[in-house]
């Protein structure tokens, strides 16, 4: 196994660089292509505004001469403006590129992937060989290992290891049996697995990062239009502050410099935010593909950082989903033993996790029933809705015969009691005999007396388990039923947050089992960073209200709504809205639908019904519901990052003007020299030296805005105080500095 | 006086009046019971009816404005009028009537709440035209400001509580608040030694002709309504004097006491209202805008008597301080009155009334500080907002591009207002006509501050009558009606705009009040004025 992932692993590494190599050409061609003023003054008037600038100076660098009023400087200097303004430009289209690129490679080297691979389709049996373009929604296909599947399915049968790092980027293989879903494009890398196709063609998981990621008109979010707004209104003002300085210099009788000018509105407008705009909103959606969640569009992931209430259902999201027996509780006149015995039997035909593991726990505490080959083929009751018990039906006088599979069931059920050579070493006689003498305790008795009655009348045994209140009301026609008893001791169970199961024998309840229902893992902490970020947490739990407060304590959730039906998620989630909350959620079946269409953030289930998974503006491919607090994460994230670098970039302007304003003047009004504070060499090297920070600090930006600022789970106002010191504060001190650092290392190259 | 002593009595005496006021503004705003309700309520239905007005529909944010700019309308006109033709007027005393322009000019500049002078008061205006045209203005542009306040303030009380009607709102506040409040102050200037009368002039004797006994060397000395006018000028925050030298004339402001009782009234309104607001709003909330006002104006104090003033050009009864002070303070509330020649100011106090009048909220005139105080909150939040994460929220109402893009007009149209028409003024020549061919930081600064104050409503000036000329009557005309009526559109679309949004009843992001939050707005507002205005400061005052 860890071969095979270190091999993976060379491979990987060596097609990314090999893909990393393509992407940059790729990219620097695009962001040259993006310096069409066209589309800047379309999609970036900061930028556009730059541009114009440049071609401003680049025109007077061309012809020196046309002026004398307003040329004053040597044209090298023009020259070497010029060129910085075109830098400044190119780094903000090189990092949309390269933001784009990133996500495009992803895509790229799936879609290599999807390329039409051959699948082996299982019809009546036999393995059919077609193109993977031919499989149809529900057809059943063969993978071997080292083999790629087709499409998107539910694994039928089979276990393997799953290669998914082309899809997630994670290197160590995945475990996948029964029930698991693959995704198209992954390979097997070991064993083989039959897999259900659960998607059409061109509807996959790829289908839809490509449709998502190419849709090159991605609708800017409300925000991203209100910072927009902001940013072109600052860049307006200070056009008309630079232009009108340029006559009011003019007027005084001062030496006014087009370049300087133009290189103090460059300076001033907001390009460091309005250049890395574009590249902060498609990291956002490829950070979100990293974490295996479609998004339909950038307005869930901006929503998710308002989010303040989030609705989670208990099940699968704050627990493990899977009750498990953990003691058993015996009525008065009986023992821990005789419950564990009867819900052995009553569990020995229940396939599910819960039946399971209640064999188990008997198992394990060696409460055995007698009589082990009547309950393997006795008569299953089946639970249902209406009922809502299960259990098994037998005669125990009735003698009967194994087949050879129930021999084999007995004999490996028999383990418990006896060794393994043992088990299959003696007869079946013998192991029965073995197995009946095992346990002890009333019920053992009681059923061993009815095994061996000779009555004619052939006496039913009845042994069910199911919710509390409903086995009372099976019971009820056992006169010696103790209601009193059997309540209390129901509720001192739901008073920890477990779940209670009575047994019964022939309509005698003999105890409770008690189910426990794990939290996950670290659900309380990651639960604290959600509350500390203001989200208010309610858990929806069909429980009733005592186990659902106790299981609400136990995982940190601030709210509880106990007994509910499906439906009520959709009226909770308006409820909320009505008063302006906005509304995360997390679903996957079909009545989450309208729940799910209705919250402001709905992250469908992959393993979900499609009508969830239309409804959503999430997908989760991992199926893993807890990833709602990710995408909180990340949606308040990338808002962050926004907000950091246009405060920086703000914060930036004041520096400038004392870097700018005394270079251009200082020459004819004497008192302006008191400005420069950061005593700059020269007025040339001044303002070279702002620009040059100005546009340098774009591309020093960009990882930043790839990667998002750092996000610390505390209170709101904490965060805000750390940004504005960090971004605010910084930004207004940085550029003092930097400019300093730049003109002292430009002042000794010119003299 | 000492300087300490002036300050504090100034400041502790208008924030503990404000106090009062506040909490009676409030109740105005809310229409809950004031003192004497019945007798009150009784006078303005009578109002009501008279004017025919339905004093219980409400109105939207498009039409309020328009009732507003309609009712202003009618009345410039009506100044218009009166100016024009005030020869044939009573008790006109054979003053000529103005030239059209200086009419206009007159008429823009006292609805706007500007009270920009090119007119010498006691020399060209009859009483008739003081009392009809200017007095009468003078309750009508504070009342309308106030007026658009209220709606501004209502839209963020809950949604769609509705932003009132203007025509009750206009009558309430005049009848209820500016009248009683400027009867008394007249009375007290009264008392303090500013005189009212019809008479125009008195003829006098000088010493010099009583020693001499020679009659023929008498002297004329201008008097008339002065005190009614003085109250309402301060308490509008006006600022159009009876006489040229405003404030400075000992008929408007006789004495030390009435030096200080006069900013009293400048400053009693404007800080009221973020105490009303404070009221309806939360107390916290209220308070960090009060705060930050104050803030701002103690950064201009410090700046304008950094240094000495004067002395030329003071009067010395109040010497560099109370004279740097009451400017100051007629500075920072947009009043535009003066107790000395700006001329006279050092540049830094230069420096700090331009810093007032760009800011136009700390504390602004009546209404538009408050309101240009709170787009100031709107747009810190914006910008900083972001950085917790979560779509900037003002009182849990989220702030969308559409409030974005209003609020980005308000404060592009402000340095618009002011630096272009400066270039105009300086490329056509018509400013170098005043202040002479060769432009020096003294004759920019003091085309640069005449269309500041322009723009920002404010009123005072460096030209006075010398800036009669059509060119600067229509250009600074056109200015101040810009700079009055374009922002309170968009101020009222904004309230028009908060006042459909949902609310939540979640606690808002960033806490709009506490020292944090009071520190990154006054710090913001400082960058966001300093980032427009800082090279014209520096060419302007800066280097003279």
């Amino acid at each position: 196994m860890n071969k095979t992932n270190n091999n993976n692993n060379h491979k990987k590494n060596n097609t990314l660089t090999a893909a990393s190599n393509s992407i940059n050409s790729k990219v620097i061609l695009d962001s040259f292509i993006k310096l069409d003023p066209r589309y800047l003054a379309k999609n970036n008037p900061v930028m556009f505004t730059v541009e114009l600038g440049f071609l401003v100076v680049l025109f007077v660098a061309m012809f020196p001469n046309i002026s004398d009023t307003f040329v004053s400087q040597n044209q090298i200097f023009y020259v070497e403006t010029a060129i910085i303004l075109i830098l400044t430009v190119w780094f903000a289209t090189f990092s949309e590129s390269l933001s784009e690129a990133q996500a495009k490679a992803r895509v790229d080297s799936l879609k290599r992937l999807e390329k039409e691979v051959t699948a082996r389709r299982i019809l009546h049996g036999k393995e059919v060989v077609i193109k993977s373009s031919q499989l149809k929604l529900g057809d059943e296909v063969k993978v071997y290992a080292g083999e790629t599947i087709p499409r998107d399915g539910l694994v039928i049968s089979g276990k393997t290891f799953i290669d998914e790092s082309m899809m997630t980027g994670e290197s160590n293989p995945v475990f996948k049996e029964k029930d698991d879903h693959v995704l198209g494009g992954t390979i097997v890398t070991s064993d083989s697995i039959v897999v259900e196709i659960t998607a059409e063609a061109g509807k996959s998981y790829l289908d839809e990062m490509v449709g998502l990621i190419q849709n090159a008109t991605r609708p800017k979010t409300q925000n991203e239009i209100a910072l927009t707004i902001l940013l072109a209104g600052l860049s307006i003002i200070f056009i008309t502050v630079i232009g009108t300085l340029l006559f009011s210099a003019y007027f005084l009788g001062y030496n006014t410099d087009i370049a300087t000018l133009v290189a103090l509105l460059v300076a001033l407008m907001p390009t460091t935010i309005g250049g890395l705009l574009p590249a902060i909103g498609v990291a956002g959606i490829t950070r979100l593909g990293k974490d295996n969640i479609v998004a339909k569009s950038g307005k869930g992931i901006e929503a998710a950082g308002d989010c303040d209430v989030l609705i989670l259902d208990k099940t699968g999201t704050i627990t493990e989903g899977s009750r498990s027996a953990v003691e058993f509780i015996p009525l008065q006149k009986y023992t821990e033993e005789d419950v564990g015995q009867v819900a052995y039997a009553a569990s020995i035909q229940d396939n599910t996790h819960e039946g399971k593991s209640i064999v188990d726990l008997s198992e394990e505490r060696k409460y055995i029933p007698p009589m082990l080959e009547k309950l393997i083929t006795a008569k299953s009751i089946e639970f249902t809705a209406e009922t809502r018990v299960s259990g098994i039906e037998f005669i125990p006088n009735k003698s009967i015969r194994l087949d050879s599979e129930a021999e084999e069931e007995l004999r490996n059920l028999a383990k418990t009691v006896t060794s393994q050579q043992e088990a299959d070493a003696s007869t079946l006689e013998g192991l029965e005999e073995t197995v009946d003498k095992f346990g002890h305790g009333k019920i053992h008795d009681l059923l061993l007396e009815m095994e061996k009655s000779s009555q004619s009348n052939q006496q039913q045994v009845r042994i069910l388990k199911g919710a509390v209140d409903v086995m009372i009301g099976e019971s009820m026609s056992n006169s010696t039923l103790n209601i009193a008893e059997i309540k209390w001791k129901a509720q001192e169970v739901s008073k920890k947050g477990e779940t209670p199961l009575a047994v019964s024998i022939n309509y005698e309840i003999v105890g409770l089992v008690v189910l426990k229902d794990s939290l996950k893992e670290n659900i309380r902490e990651k639960l604290a960073e959600v509350h500390a970020t203001g989200i208010n947490t309610i858990m929806i739990t069909g429980d009733n209200q005592v186990t659902a407060q106790v299981i609400a304590k136990e995982a940190n959730v601030n709210q509880v709504m106990a007994e509910a039906k499906p439906t009520d998620k959709l009226q909770r989630v308006l409820e909320e809205q009505q008063k302006g909350h906005i509304i995360g959620m997390v679903g996957d079946g079909t009545n989450d639908a309208p729940a799910l269409a209705k919250a402001d953030i709905g992250l469908a289930m992959n393993s979900g019904t499609a009508a969830a998974k239309e409804a959503a503006n999430m997908v989760d491919l991992d199926s893993d519901p807890s990833k709602i607090l990710k995408v909180v994460k990340l949606g308040k994230q990338l808002l962050m990052t926004r907000g950091a670098i246009t405060t920086f970039s703000i914060a930036n302007d004041a520096a400038k003007y004392f870097a700018i304003l005394p270079a251009m003047f200082a020459e004819d009004n004497p008192k302006l020299a008191s400005l420069n504070i950061m005593q700059l060499h020269s007025p040339e090297t001044a303002i070279l030296s702002t620009l040059i920070f100005n546009a340098i600090v774009i591309p020093a930006l960009i990882p930043l805005s790839l990667r998002g600022i750092k996000f610390k789970a505390q209170e709101l106002q904490k965060t805000f105080i750390r940004n504005m010191l960090i971004y605010g504060l910084g930004g207004a001190a940085l550029p003092f500095v930097a400019i300093k650092a730049i003109d002292m290392l430009l002042s000794t190259f010119m003299r | 006086m000492d300087t300490t002593v002036q300050l504090g009595v100034l400041i502790v005496g208008t924030i503990g009046l404000a106090t009062i006021f506040g909490t009676y503004l409030a109740r105005m705003i809310t229409f809950e019971m004031r003192p004497l309700e019945k007798t009150l309520a009784r006078v303005e239905s009578g109002f009501y009816k008279v004017i025919g007005i339905n004093a219980t529909r409400q109105m939207g944010w498009k039409e309020y404005f328009f009732a507003l700019f309609l009712t202003n309308m009618v009345v410039v006109v009506f100044v218009i009028l009166v100016l024009t033709f005030q020869n044939y007027l009573p008790l006109s005393e054979g003053k000529d009537g103005f030239s059209f322009d200086l009419a206009f000019n007159t008429a823009v500049s006292f609805i706007t709440d500007t009270n920009l002078q090119h007119y010498a008061g006691d020399q060209q205006l009859s009483v008739t035209s003081h009392m009809v045209a200017i007095t009468f203005t003078m309750f009508i542009a504070p009342a309308s400001g106030i007026a658009a306040a209220f709606a501004f303030i209502r839209s963020f009380i809950r949604k769609n509580y509705g932003l009132g009607n203007f025509y009750v709102d206009l009558t309430r506040i005049i009848v209820t608040l500016l009248l009683p409040v400027a009867i008394v102050s007249a009375l007290v200037l009264m008392v303090i030694g500013v005189p009212q009368t019809l008479q125009t002039s008195v003829e006098t004797n000088t010493l010099e002709s009583i020693i001499n006994n020679n009659s023929s060397n008498s002297q004329t000395i201008n008097i008339g309504p002065v005190a009614s006018l003085e109250s309402i000028k301060l308490l509008g925050t006006n600022g159009g004097g009876f006489f040229v030298s405003n404030s400075g004339h000992p008929f408007e402001n006789p004495t030390g006491i009435s030096n200080m009782y006069e900013m009293f009234l400048m400053l009693i309104i404007p800080l009221s209202l973020p105490i009303a607001y404070a009221r309806l709003m939360g107390k916290g909330r209220g308070l960090a805008i009060l705060v930050a006002m104050l803030i701002g104006f103690g950064t201009m104090v410090a700046i304008s008597t950094s240094t000495l003033s004067g002395p030329l050009l003071l009067e010395t009864r109040f010497g560099s301080f109370g004279s740097a002070l009451f400017d100051t303070v007629s500075l920072g509330s947009n009043t535009g009155a003066v107790n000395s020649a700006l001329a006279g100011m050092s540049p830094e106090a230069i420096t700090s009334f331009f810093l007032g009048m760009f800011v136009q909220a700390i504390p602004g005139a009546v209404g538009t500080g408050m309101m240009t105080m709170i787009i100031f909150v709107l747009l810190t939040l914006f910008i900083v907002g972001l950085m917790v994460g979560k779509t900037p929220e003002f009182m849990s109402m989220k702030i969308g591009p559409k409030d974005i893009k209003l609020a980005v007009y308000i404060f592009l149209l402000h340095p618009a207002l002011i630096l272009v028409p400066t270039v105009i003024a300086l490329g056509t020549g018509n400013a170098q006509a005043i202040v002479g061919d060769q432009v020096t930081p003294m004759g920019y600064t003091q085309t640069l501050y005449e269309y500041t104050s322009s723009a920002a409503n404010n009123g005072s000036d460096y030209f006075g009558p010398s800036a009669d000329t059509p060119f600067w009557n229509y250009s600074t005309g056109i200015v101040m009606f810009l700079g009055r009526y374009l922002p309170l559109a968009l101020l009222l679309a904004i309230a028009g705009s908060f006042t459909m949004k949902d609310r939540k009843e979640v606690i808002e992001p960033i806490k709009t009040q506490g020292p944090l939050f009071i520190t990154i707005l006054v710090t913001v507002t400082f960058l966001l004025t300093a980032l427009t205005f800082f090279p014209f400061i520096i060419l302007g005052p800066f280097s003279i």
